[in-house]
């Protein structure tokens, strides 16, 4: 039975959103605040169960229900660091919540830089250029090789497209247009993937309402 | 206080991070996962405060009597009845599966594939191929495209003698060679720029997060 309900509520907010591509009114406007409602109320349970209460309350509740306190009363220094986010309501302490924001940004920042350099530059430089090893070592077909060799012409020349420091004249402006061609290409497998997806989504749903909600396939 | 205090928590937590990555002393990974569990306890605040944010803004709406002010109550309807089921019982309980199962992502699937309408008109008139550079991206585009759905094959191979399943190798030659080419180009310039920023943040030259004010 309760399938039955959200198999038809399911089927009706989707058609309620599907009837904007007529025009906006008021059944799009109902599921659009709906989704907001309960998207917002779910990121609220999510962080509660998977952050606040793991993280913050358990090691603090067994903190202070043993004796002598342990560890968990550290988790007091987050959560009062956290709470200063609230400050924002009061506008004469407004300005603390400088405080959470600028720890936040320091253990963003910190964690970044050591980790986008091993996770983006050294691997992205390591697959660019590893097959030329192999090259040397003679295990690669010939259209590997013209494959390696084509990564690295679209590499330089996508990263000379990016440098704003010298001027886009001679060789630069030219290695700089090779780079355009390779971004284009990149834009266009982009956007046909993105346009396969959300197709796959339609599909998805239309045969959501035809096979699950009218039962005609 | 209000602006020197921020700065120096900043320098001083971004660069314990960056140091603790480099040290493989069991008390640097004990401060390391601690820092990280302070930033996940901190967050979550972040989202109550956007919260307290959109429930300020829709009960002005609501007050005000705003144009469509009426669906504000919606807003509060939906998010009010995942707090009360989720909180209490948490997310694996049965009612708020149930409410994930068959409004939320019926609606987030559903929006989404909306977007397939609104790309179809852009890319109309994005593919106009006045230009090499639109003719490639329409090029590009149309490959991948047809190389995505197994129709492409069926059809290519149903009407051309040669090349068996051309349209997906050929699909894949362009994710793996030129499509891949770019994008480690741009993912380069981008960590190059998120690490000069992150320097700038942790050094107090950006701070504009700061806001504006003392």
């Amino acid at each position: 039975m309760e399938k039955l309900i959200g198999v038809w509520i399911a089927a009706f907010l989707t058609l309620c959103i599907y009837s904007f591509l007529y025009r906006d009114n008021p059944f799009y406007r109902f599921a659009e605040h709906l989704f907001v409602g309960i998207s917002v109320g779910y990121g609220i349970v999510l962080s509660i169960h998977q952050g606040l209460i793991p993280l913050a309350w358990t090691p603090f509740w067994q903190a202070i229900t043993q004796w002598p306190p342990g560890w968990g009363l550290t988790k007091l220094i987050p959560i009062a660091i956290g709470l200063l986010f609230f400050a924002r309501l009061i506008p004469n302490y407004a300005w603390l919540i400088r405080y959470p924001i600028a720890i936040l940004m320091g253990i963003g920042s910190g964690l970044a830089i050591p980790n986008v350099m091993q996770a983006d530059i050294f691997r992205q430089v390591h697959g660019t250029l590893v097959p030329f090893s192999q090259i040397h070592a003679g295990t690669l077909s010939g259209s590997e090789i013209f494959g390696a060799i084509l990564m690295l012409i679209g590499v330089i020349s996508t990263l000379t497209y990016f440098f704003f420091s010298v001027e886009h004249r001679g060789v630069v402006g030219g290695v700089s247009k090779v780079g355009i061609i390779f971004l284009m290409i990149g834009f266009g497998s982009a956007f046909g993937n993105t346009v396969m997806g959300r197709v796959s989504l339609l599909i998805q749903r239309v045969e959501f309402l035809l096979q699950d909600w009218l039962h005609l396939i | 206080m209000r602006r020197q205090v921020p700065l120096a928590l900043c320098f001083v937590f971004g660069v314990v991070m960056v140091l603790i990555e480099f040290s493989p002393h069991p008390y640097s990974k004990f401060l390391y996962n601690e820092v990280i569990n302070w930033s996940l306890i901190i967050t979550p605040f972040a989202l109550v405060l956007g919260v307290a944010t959109l429930v300020q803004t829709h009960w002005i709406r609501i007050r005000r009597r705003a144009e469509y002010w009426q669906y504000s109550f919606v807003v509060f309807i939906g998010m009010i009845v995942m707090v009360t089921i989720g909180i209490p019982f948490g997310p694996s309980h049965k009612a708020f599966a149930w409410l994930f199962k068959y409004i939320q992502t019926p609606m987030d699937a559903t929006m989404f594939s909306l977007l397939a309408f609104f790309i179809a008109s852009a890319s109309y008139r994005a593919f106009r191929a006045r230009t090499l550079e639109a003719t490639l991206l329409l090029v590009a585009a149309l490959i991948v495209m047809i190389g995505n759905a197994p129709i492409g094959d069926l059809i290519w191979n149903k009407i051309m003698p040669f090349g068996e399943n051309l349209p997906s190798t050929a699909r894949q030659w362009i994710l793996e060679n030129p499509n891949l080419s770019s994008r480690r180009g741009v993912i380069l310039g981008v960590s190059l720029g998120v690490i000069s920023q992150s320097i700038r943040i942790i050094l107090g030259i950006e701070r504009s997060y700061l806001g504006g004010g003392d």
